[in-house]
């Protein structure tokens, strides 16, 4: 078996999100969709209920009075924001934890995440652009493909690392060289398991290297760009470091200047801080 | 029960955005997740007044009201505001060791993100119109440093892709 094939072969190894989680993505795909279906599922999963409070009530989705209910909560965020609190709080068990082989300690690749999502919606806050809906949940999900590389199959970045330096190349592409696979690729085929929307799987797959992409797709231009942006910042900052390579087309596509980029981090902190509780401890029971 | 003998020195942490500045003592202070960000650390070893900052961005015009509640989030703000505050502990600016680390970019030859090129061409400038000389450095690359401040003597460390340096 080549080592590619073993990746794909694990794809099963890692815990998918609760079911509940799941629905919201789709829901949250869908502008037309009811979120009652979210609500009735999210009565069922305490534990995710706990979060969703916690981070309805955080300084960054500001409601004015503390809600206690899903439902309220509904109410003051509206559903296309509890959605994506939703996601939020799904999200963060799959990537909350430490990627040994990737030199990531715990919490790490989930500040790096979370920075992609609000990135995304930064960005297009600063480009005036429309975001689209699958933007939020393909950023916190992007990098999935490193749990299965340096957790189930306990890949050690410090070798690839040293291709990529030594070669002036992306670390994807020595990923490519060593694995036969990236976590690009791999986190696709993760997330397609998942059975989770087409433009969230497709922007994970193609986050390093959107000039190969077969189609275009907004979301993968905001995920590449927030991602570049998130590395600039230094969050969730691994072994694999800084070694990729931006796109111009896609700089071009957005018309990201350095103002829009300087705007566009100022944005993220700010919202990395009032997020901080969702990265102070794990929450839920 | 801190004065306890071997008890080890405590760690203060200087998140994105932010400075701290201390006179004496023993503590270390650190700041994470230094990529295109810059960071500075100056210490007096006569007045033992030391400072570490974390920049994220050089010029402050881009957001005057960030600038105004967070000044350390911007070089041009940052830097003279630690000065200052170390001038204010006793640091003398001919004695102040400074020492910066960061300004890391992407594999970028078309130079698409230039948020550490930046960042350091505007610290530099600045620290020479303040007659203030970089003692050491260790900045670009593709890597993601930790820089350390040990107050107790000055002693300034570097920690990146698992390992850890004098500076």
């Amino acid at each position: 078996m080549s080592r590619r094939d073993e990746v794909l072969s694990r794809l099963r190894d890692v815990p998918a999100m609760p079911a509940a989680a799941m629905e919201a993505i789709r829901v949250l795909q869908d502008p037309r969709a009811d979120a009652q279906a979210i609500m009735k599922a999210l009565e069922h999963d305490p534990g995710l209920t706990a979060n969703v409070l916690r981070l309805a009530n955080s300084a960054y989705f500001g409601t004015p009075r503390k809600v206690s209910t899903v439902r309220e909560a509904a109410v003051r965020l509206g559903t296309k924001r509890i959605l994506r609190v939703v996601v939020a709080c799904a999200a963060a068990p799959v990537v909350r934890r430490g990627i040994k082989g990737y030199d990531l300690p715990p919490g790490e690749l989930w500040q790096h995440s979370a920075s992609v999502a609000v990135g995304t919606d930064a960005l297009a806050e600063v480009l005036k652009a429309a975001l689209p809906a699958s933007a939020f949940t393909a950023g916190l999900l992007h990098d999935v493909g490193k749990i299965l590389l340096g957790t189930y199959l306990e890949v050690d970045a410090a070798a690839i690392i040293q291709l990529a330096v030594s070669e002036k190349i992306g670390f994807d592409e020595a990923e490519r060289r060593v694995l036969g696979i990236d976590h690009a690729e791999a986190g696709a085929a993760l997330l397609e398991s998942w059975d989770l929307p087409e433009d969230v799987v497709q922007a994970a797959r193609w986050h390093h290297r959107p000039d190969d992409a077969p189609g275009r797709l907004i979301t993968l231009d905001l995920v590449h760009a927030a991602d570049a942006l998130s590395m600039a910042e230094g969050l969730g900052i691994g072994r694999d470091g800084l070694q990729y390579r931006p796109s111009k087309a896609v700089v071009l596509r957005l018309g990201l200047t350095t103002r829009v980029e300087e705007l566009t981090l100022c944005r993220v902190l700010v919202a990395l801080k009032e997020l901080k509780d969702m990265f102070a401890a794990p929450g839920g029971r | 029960m801190s004065g306890l003998v071997g008890a080890p020195p405590a760690q203060q942490t200087v998140g994105i955005s932010e400075m701290l500045v201390r006179s004496g003592g023993e503590d270390v202070l650190v700041t994470y997740s230094l990529g295109s960000c810059v960071g500075v650390a100056a210490y007096d070893p006569v007045a033992r007044a030391g400072g570490l900052i974390h920049c994220m961005l050089p010029l402050s015009k881009i957001d005057a009201a960030k600038a105004a509640a967070a000044p350390a989030m911007f070089v041009d703000t940052g830097v003279p505001a630690l000065l200052n505050a170390l001038f204010e502990y006793g640091a003398e600016r001919k004695r102040l060791v400074v020492k910066v680390a960061g300004a890391s970019s992407l594999l970028d030859e078309k130079g698409l993100f230039k948020i550490g090129e930046r960042n350091y061409t505007v610290l530099r400038k600045l620290l020479w119109k303040n007659n203030i000389l970089i003692a050491a450095e260790d900045v670009g690359g593709q890597v993601a440093r930790t820089m350390y401040l040990h107050m107790a003597t000055g002693r300034t460390v570097i920690r990146s892709q698992g390992q850890e340096r004098d500076l």
